[in-house]
């Protein structure tokens, strides 16, 4: 200890961490009550719907699902399949019998999963679930995981006070109400033209809707909003939705091409064991529905509350308060995406299962 | 759910998504990576049982090479035994014709001395039969018939217990 302490490397190290801390301390929000702040910006807007990163639709009123709008979410969504793609790619472009570190490491992965479909559903149907049980995993880890780079939440469009508060009052006409403009917060950006940036030392420089149309024509700042280009993938509840979706119909899928299309419905809709058997089926029927649910909400609660926390953090103390989180948001990324993986393929398992086979 | 962003095209868009990813992932890494891993797997099932099998071959060409090790130990140790038997033999038998054969000479040698005994007495007694004559002659001053003096010597050698006794 007494050595490493001496060693000019290790102290210059803690000297700079030390620093930055202090730094982040004082010029962050919390520093900001104090009349610091130098380095803050004021809070990100959070808001749970995704948002289009492109101020019109691409493709307008399509009969039945209305606007098209690319979301930051779906962008992000993309790249993560781009990503899972080219490593794929490239890990089986030259296969060889003894692998390669890329084709090792994309083996050993596939191995836990393999082995634990075959434990939990036997080798049969263990190969037959491993697809879309690797997929989910795959692609909710790498997803939840390109979520926290750098980049993700910080670059965007800059969406100008205008549009804000047209969007407001185009909301609050929908809704039959007036637009409450004091409640549309607005970050004041510098830079003019194609660039705007939040200076340091702007914790404070939030205005309000309201506030924005009060001032004077050419006196306004250049307020307005960031909409992020990327956000993490499973901050959209379309995104989790559809994977659960997608889970539970390949599950139900899966259980009447094995059991029969009457034996499987006629776990929920069971007329013939008396009225008990036949309430306890629908209850099933009901929590089938529940697990769709808790699927989305468990997924998309967990990274959504990760994001908020990166940004609070960020927010109150900047440069290093998000250090440890990025840690935590790495680990609660994996086991999500384990989570979601092995729920499936337990769900797959006992849907398959013959009720009979259980020794009456 | 407007709120939550629920909307259609959203979830329309995150299923098509997921399903591309799916079918990208089947083609691109599972089918070819389950491929590679079950041909490997089969492969070191069949090269452990050759290797079991060819564990078990040395055992058994083992088991064979010490029962045959063991049988030429036998055979050995038996044609030593017959060996040393038929030189013992040979040594009683060219014993007992050493034995023979010393015996035969002493024998032999034994009838010499006796001849020769026999040889040298009779050559004895003859000389001293005519010395004795000669002496007589001397004595007498005479001429006495050699023949019947010789006889007469002769009885008394007999009769003597010196020279007498062919035996």
């Amino acid at each position: 200890m007494g050595r490493l302490l001496s060693s000019p490397k290790v102290l210059l190290i803690g000297a700079a961490a030390l620093a930055l801390i202090i730094a982040g301390l004082a010029g962050g929000a919390l520093g900001g009550a104090f009349g610091g702040g130098f380095i803050g910006a004021p809070i990100a807007h959070i808001q749970l719907a995704a948002e289009p990163i492109t101020a019109s639709p691409q493709i307008a009123d399509i009969p039945f699902f209305g606007d098209f709008r690319i979301t930051n979410t779906m962008v992000a969504a993309w790249s993560a399949i781009v990503v899972l793609a080219v490593i794929s790619w490239l890990g089986t472009r030259r296969l060889k019998e003894v692998p390669g570190r890329l084709q090792g490491a994309l083996e050993a992965v596939m191995e836990v999963f393999l082995n634990a479909c075959e434990t939990v559903a036997g080798p049969e149907r263990g190969r037959r679930f491993f697809p879309l049980v690797m997929t989910i995993f795959l692609f909710v880890v790498a997803a939840n995981w390109m979520g926290i780079l750098p980049g993700f939440g910080t670059i965007g469009r800059f969406e100008s006070a205008e549009e804000v508060i047209h969007h407001a009052e185009e909301k609050a006409e929908k809704d039959g109400e007036h637009a409450d403009l004091d409640n549309v917060k607005l970050a004041v950006f510098d830079g003019d033209g194609f660039l705007a940036v939040q200076p340091f030392g702007s914790v404070n420089e939030e205005i309000t809707g309201a506030e924005y149309e009060e001032m004077e024509e050419g006196a306004r700042p250049r307020a307005g909003l960031l909409v992020p280009f990327f956000r993490s993938a499973n901050t959209d509840i379309n995104m989790t939705l559809g994977l659960a979706l997608v889970a539970m119909v390949m599950v139900h899928y899966w259980g009447v091409s094995v059991l029969g299309l009457f034996t499987h419905v006629g776990k929920y809709f069971n007329f013939r064991e008396g009225p008990i058997m036949l309430f306890v089926g629908l209850l099933e029927g009901l929590s089938e529905i529940a697990r769709v649910i808790s699927f989305t909400f468990r997924l998309f609660g967990n990274i959504f509350a990760g994001e908020v926390l990166l940004i609070v953090m960020a927010f109150l103390v900047p440069l290093v308060g998000i250090v440890p989180f990025l840690g935590l948001e790495l680990f609660v990324g994996l086991v999500q995406a384990f989570i979601f993986a092995m729920l499936t393929l337990v769900f797959a398992a006992t849907a398959t299962i013959h009720h009979d086979s259980e020794g009456h | 759910m407007e709120a939550l962003g629920i909307n259609l095209p959203g979830l329309v868009t995150a299923i098509v998504s997921f399903t591309a990813l799916y079918l990208i992932l089947h083609f691109l890494l599972y089918k070819p990576l389950l491929n590679v891993m079950d041909q490997r797997s089969a492969k070191i099932k069949e090269s452990l049982e050759t290797a079991q099998t060819a564990r078990e071959e040395a055992q058994r060409s083992r088991e064979e090479m010490e029962k045959q090790v063991g049988a030429a130990r036998a055979e050995g140790q038996a044609m030593i035994a017959q060996a040393r038997e038929v030189a013992e033999r040979f040594r009683e038998e060219e014993l007992a014709k050493a034995r023979q054969e010393i015996e035969a000479q002493r024998a032999r040698a034994a009838a010499d001395i006796r001849r020769e005994k026999a040889a040298a007495i009779e050559e004895l007694r003859g000389q001293f039969a005519g010395l004795a004559i000669t002496a007589a002659e001397r004595v007498v001053g005479e001429s006495v018939d050699e023949a019947s003096h010789r006889r007469l010597i002769e009885e008394v050698l007999d009769e003597s217990a010196i020279l007498g006794g062919r035996s």
